[in-house]
């Protein structure tokens, strides 16, 4: 009797485990990819970083991210320079940063290969201004990973990005924001 | 005299257009060639990040250093950038370093407890503060380039 009881305690917590490790994980990567487009009739702009720290869990649908301003590469250095002197004021400033929540995380079901929409929504902090920002994402759930996907348009002056009126006909008041992570699980 | 005008203007205008198209076309940091700020060991630098990050900043972020540590790891899931991982500073605390994708077969090539000193351009601390599920800590270098590989000591 008492050996059937230890086997049973044992079976449950196995199954228990691994129910948590499945259901309620931490997905994280520090190599996701963060670019930013700005569009005007005078000239584009864009910008890339490989170095984003970011992770979600898939117990509470948590969405974090941390990324070094100074980190973002231009084509050219003279934009890159003024990118962070003038604008973004990286020394002052190093980071920008998401504290979000994927609000459909339920429906997202990272053991299960195949393709979910997210309705991701959170606070954006750039230059030490706050934000709500929602958008919707793609998650992928693939064998080893999860790929997400989104895109979203911030406008500068909201961050207090200020843009001297000499140049202010060549960047977007509208500039997109494309992300592109692949999270593993983290045991 | 009205000569001499014209020269000097001409002049002027040769030196504002050449200053221009020198500015505008200015080149990123060359870091194999460029002159080293200091040479630290990972523990030296993650330490001054980590007892002051804006003075640390100040000093180290555009940078070239060299950087010599213990290899934790590499990450070569982002194929644009492969990245290496030197410890730091215990379990929470590393230094991230990124090569050019074209560094990806010499970044393989490390073996995971290599000594190895990394060149490179700072980019300063990416420590999440107070989102919880970011809590490892990194001075970031970029377009870093292996100066050594020196085997551990057995």
């Amino acid at each position: 009797m008492r050996q059937i009881t230890i086997i049973t305690l044992a079976t449950i917590a196995l199954f228990t485990l691994a129910l948590t490790q499945h259901s309620g994980g931490v997905y994280k990567t520090n190599t996701g990819n963060i670019s930013f487009f700005s569009h005007t009739p005078v000239e584009d702009i864009a910008a890339e970083n490989h170095k984003v720290k970011t992770a979600f869990s898939s117990a509470n649908g948590k969405l974090q991210f941390s990324v070094l301003i100074k980190d973002f590469e231009f084509e050219k250095a003279l934009m890159q320079e003024h990118f962070n002197e003038n604008y973004m004021e990286s020394t002052k400033y190093p980071k920008a940063t998401f504290n979000g929540i994927i609000e459909n995380i339920n429906t997202i079901k990272t053991t299960t290969q195949g393709i979910y929409t997210a309705k991701v929504s959170g606070k954006l902090t750039m230059k030490n201004v706050t934000k709500q920002v929602s958008t919707t994402a793609t998650f992928t759930v693939k064998k080893d990973i999860v790929n997400a996907k989104a895109v979203f348009n911030v406008n500068p002056a909201d961050y207090n990005v200020k843009i001297p009126k000499t140049v202010i006909n060549k960047i977007s008041d509208n500039i997109k924001i494309s992300i592109d992570a692949d999270y593993a699980h983290q045991h | 005299m009205k000569r001499t005008l014209i020269l000097a203007i001409s002049l002027l205008v040769l030196g504002a257009t050449f200053f221009a198209y020198t500015s505008l076309n200015k080149e990123h940091t060359d870091v194999a060639t460029a002159e080293v700020l200091q040479e630290l060991s990972a523990h030296e630098l993650f330490a001054a990040f980590d007892a002051n990050q804006e003075k640390a900043t100040l000093k180290y972020a555009e940078q070239v250093i060299t950087v010599t540590g213990l290899l934790l790891n590499k990450d070569l899931s982002n194929n644009q950038e492969p990245q290496i991982i030197l410890a730091g500073n215990g379990d929470d605390g590393f230094i991230r370093c990124g090569f050019n994708a074209e560094y990806l077969q010499k970044a393989i090539a490390l073996v995971d407890g290599d000594q190895v000193t990394v060149k490179g351009l700072c980019k300063g601390f990416n420590d999440a503060g107070d989102l919880d599920l970011l809590t490892d800590r990194d001075v970031v270098l970029s377009n870093c380039i292996l100066t050594t590989l020196d085997q551990p000591e057995t």
